[in-house]
């Protein structure tokens, strides 16, 4: 009886003490309260200069507004993103640094891993709250089966075109490749010829690929271990960038840089540019008259009606080094919870990873008629390497620019066999470089 | 009376003192000369320097030949000797010597125009006219401008739609109109693309070189140039026979200078081109970058950073031998 009575007891007074407890937890987490241990710290994050200012302005008062909800003193510092990979090899080798450091387009999370904190532990709880990652989000970021990175948003670069145009000539909207190319056609001869980068910059790497991929070519293996470029469908698709080069556009595209598309588009000469919606904001700045007839398709779909976009991946992680681990991890937690916040600063620019934020309608895009078909983006969303992981010999090959240089050679009068024995050369002296490493 | 005094001579612990007397006062004569202390005072002096050579310049080069034989990555504290792989990977590459190519005709190019223009611009600063001293502040603002900016500029000007030199060329006549194939594409066509990015580098490093001269220039007894004339010298006579001869350790220190400046330029080529289009202005600092850094291949970057020195080391031979025997 006595023993009963203790037992009870004790029971009571657990359990009482495990839900003042967990009520307490679910306290903190509703208010988004960061553990005490954080007060009085720093945290200093590496940020790259996003491309709408406006979202910079927003990300700093962020940043500085739950520094000083949890007494954290935190310091954003900007660079341009093509100099992330530099400061992160002085960091490295410094062993000292920021906290957090921002990746863009190119996502170093495997040449670092090693020396990066591992962030499953937040991006799991994410996944599970906000309904599970699209699926391409792990292949920038997980490396033996542990995530290095918390993914945050990528950026889409869908299919922009003046309707006015495509009207005036009884065009169909670029619905597919082909269709895009046929209006580039019909539209060169009378001054509004299209463009897509064949330089050596961040959109000749990400558009030739969308267009590749969804002509049915792949990079490499799943795996990521094995190149898979020598295919009939490079074969095809290579023929197709000389015709819609020779057709369609002018030799300007061979000087571009990331934002000529966007100057392109607003100055109304062009009747399409395939880009990130900077492109659509920047005419709707400068160019009133033909933001109006600006659209935005959805990708345009190869000759097997397949449709993948390769978007600019954006991924946060933490050194090992890191000497405020814990605020930088509850920073992130932060910034994955309040994503629609960053997603609306960005005027819609940035796409989430989390299924949860995607559903329709999202903000900014999804009640704007014009930008509402992004939202059907994400299923087709893919990075580097499609379908394998960003793995570092598919880092280099993005570096040296290998794919559009090849798409280059092609257009400049190059034979298909010439730029596939060399191109294939490159891909096949990289891998194997790399696994002899 | 002591043995010693006996002898004829002094005690042992005297004569010990005697014999070692003048080896301890050469030795402190050896010190206390005019001549070690001034000697000792210039290498004091020279310290500092030798120093900063030592840390600044010998240390990351014995540190890049390093890596350069080694595996090193950047996420890889540790690296592992390879030989002499980095070096065979690179010949293999197709874009290292396109970009080896680049190089050389880059450091050629560049450095005629530099000399052709400098020359001008020191003998158009020597003469007397009025603004001297705010046109000789002025010429050297693109050397003193932030790179970052200045090559921006450039690439706005070089714009394919919007360049203001087209725009320039095409009122005058010179071109054609702008969709036309007469209209150049300066960042954009193979030929173009290296001399476009040759001409910034040019543009804004060629005020160094008419400094240099110019500081020559007046270092020139006016007396001797006088003699030239009245012996009937005539202007190029004299700058040949006269004038180069006498500034030439100046000459060759400028053309030291400008010759490791522009193998060395990453900038100019990295911010307007990256290299492109495919690959046609690719040179060795952009592509051990883009290796080492970007891709993350510490010991191929170095590898590809390091040929820059067979092709600066016997140019640098050359200089400093030519200097030395012209002091003596």
């Amino acid at each position: 009886m006595s023993a009963t009575s203790t037992f009870n007891r004790r029971k009571f007074l657990t359990a009482a003490g495990a839900g003042v407890a967990g009520g307490s937890l679910l306290t903190m987490l509703e208010a988004r309260q960061a553990p005490a241990q954080i007060k009085g710290t720093t945290l200093r994050i590496l940020q790259w200069s996003h491309f709408i200012p406006a979202y910079d302005a927003w990300y700093d008062k962020f940043a500085k507004e739950w520094g000083d909800k949890n007494g954290v003193k935190v310091r954003v510092d900007h660079i341009p993103h093509l100099e992330i990979p530099a400061r992160m090899a002085a960091e490295f080798a410094a062993g000292a640094g920021h906290d957090i450091i921002y990746n863009g387009s190119s996502i170093l999370t495997r040449l670092y891993y090693k020396n990066l904190v591992d962030l499953t532990d937040i991006t799991e709880a994410a996944g599970k709250k906000y309904g599970g990652y699209i699926p391409s989000a792990k292949s920038l970021v997980e490396v033996e089966g542990r995530w290095y990175g918390v993914p945050l948003f990528y950026i889409l670069l869908p299919m922009l075109y003046r309707k006015d145009l495509f009207d005036a000539n009884n065009l169909k909207a670029p619905d597919t490749w082909e269709l895009a190319r046929v209006a580039a056609r019909t539209m060169k001869p009378k001054g509004h010829p299209t463009g897509i980068a064949l330089s050596q910059c961040a959109d000749a790497n990400l558009m030739w690929r969308s267009c590749f991929f969804s002509h049915g070519g792949t990079e490499a293996t799943p795996s990521g271990d094995q190149p898979t470029l020598d295919s009939k469908e490079l074969r095809e698709f290579l023929k197709f960038a000389k015709a819609i080069f020779e057709e369609g556009m002018t030799p300007e595209v061979f000087s571009w840089d990331d934002a000529s598309d966007n100057r392109y588009l607003a100055s109304g000469v062009a009747c399409w540019v395939h880009d990130a919606i900077s492109a659509y904001r920047t005419t709707e700045d400068t160019n009133p008259d033909v933001f109006k007839n600006t659209y935005i398709g959805m990708e345009p779909a190869g000759p097997g009606g397949k449709r993948i976009n390769t978007c600019a991946a954006n991924v946060w992680m933490v050194w090992k080094f890191a000497k405020n681990q814990t605020a930088a991890k509850e920073f992130l937690t932060h910034m994955v919870d309040t994503f629609s916040e960053g997603m609306v600063s960005s005027r819609g620019y940035n796409m989430p990873y989390l299924n949860g934020f995607a559903k329709k309608p999202m903000p900014v895009i999804g009640t704007d008629p014009k930008l509402q078909i992004l939202q059907d983006f994400p299923p087709i969303v893919a990075f580097y390497g499609y379908p394998g992981p960003f793995v570092t010999p598919i880092q280099e090959v993005v570096n040296l620019f290998v794919l559009p240089d090849m798409f280059t050679r092609v257009a400049r009068g190059q034979s298909v066999e010439d730029v596939m024995k060399w191109g294939m050369g490159e891909y096949r002296r990289i891998f194997a470089k790399h696994k002899r490493a | 009376m002591t043995t010693a005094s006996l002898s004829g001579g002094p005690e042992p612990t005297a004569r010990a003192a005697v014999v070692s007397l003048p080896a301890s006062a050469r030795s402190r004569v050896w010190f206390q000369s005019q001549t070690s202390r001034r000697l000792a005072f210039g290498y004091l002096l020279l310290a500092p320097a030798a120093l900063y050579v030592l840390l600044l310049v010998g240390a990351p080069f014995l540190f890049s030949l390093y890596l350069a034989v080694s595996d090193a990555n950047v996420g890889e504290p540790v690296a592992h000797f390879i030989g002499l792989e980095n070096f065979r990977s690179a010949w293999e590459m197709d874009t290292f010597w396109i970009a080896l190519q680049n190089s050389v005709v880059f450091l050629v190019v560049a450095a005629i125009f530099k000399s052709l223009l400098g020359t001008s611009l020191a003998f158009l600063l020597l003469q007397e006219f009025p603004g001297k001293k705010l046109i000789r502040g002025l010429v050297v603002i693109p050397f003193t401008l932030p790179v970052a900016i200045s090559v921006l500029a450039w690439k706005w000007m070089y714009d394919s739609q919007f360049s203001v030199i087209n725009w320039v060329l095409s009122r005058l006549g010179l071109i054609g109109q702008f969709g036309t194939d007469a209209w150049p594409i300066w960042l954009g066509d193979p030929h173009l693309a290296l001399a476009a990015c040759i001409a910034v580098n040019v543009w804004r490093t060629f005020p160094f070189s008419a400094i240099v001269l110019l500081a020559g220039f007046t270092s020139v007894p006016l007396e001797v140039l006088d003699a030239a004339k009245v012996d009937g010298c005539s202007f190029f006579q004299r700058f040949r026979h006269v004038v180069a001869p006498m500034i030439f350790p100046i000459l060759m220190i400028g053309f030291l200078f400008d010759t490791v400046f522009t193998l060395s330029d990453l900038s100019v080529v990295y911010l307007l081109t990256q290299g492109g289009p495919a690959n046609a202005s690719k040179i060795l600092p952009v592509l051990a970058y883009q290796i080492g850094i970007q891709a993350g291949n510490l010991g191929r970057g170095a590898a590809i950073a390091l040929f820059l020195v067979p092709l600066l080391a016997p140019a640098m031979f050359l200089f400093l031998r030519n200097l030395r025997r012209r002091e003596y």
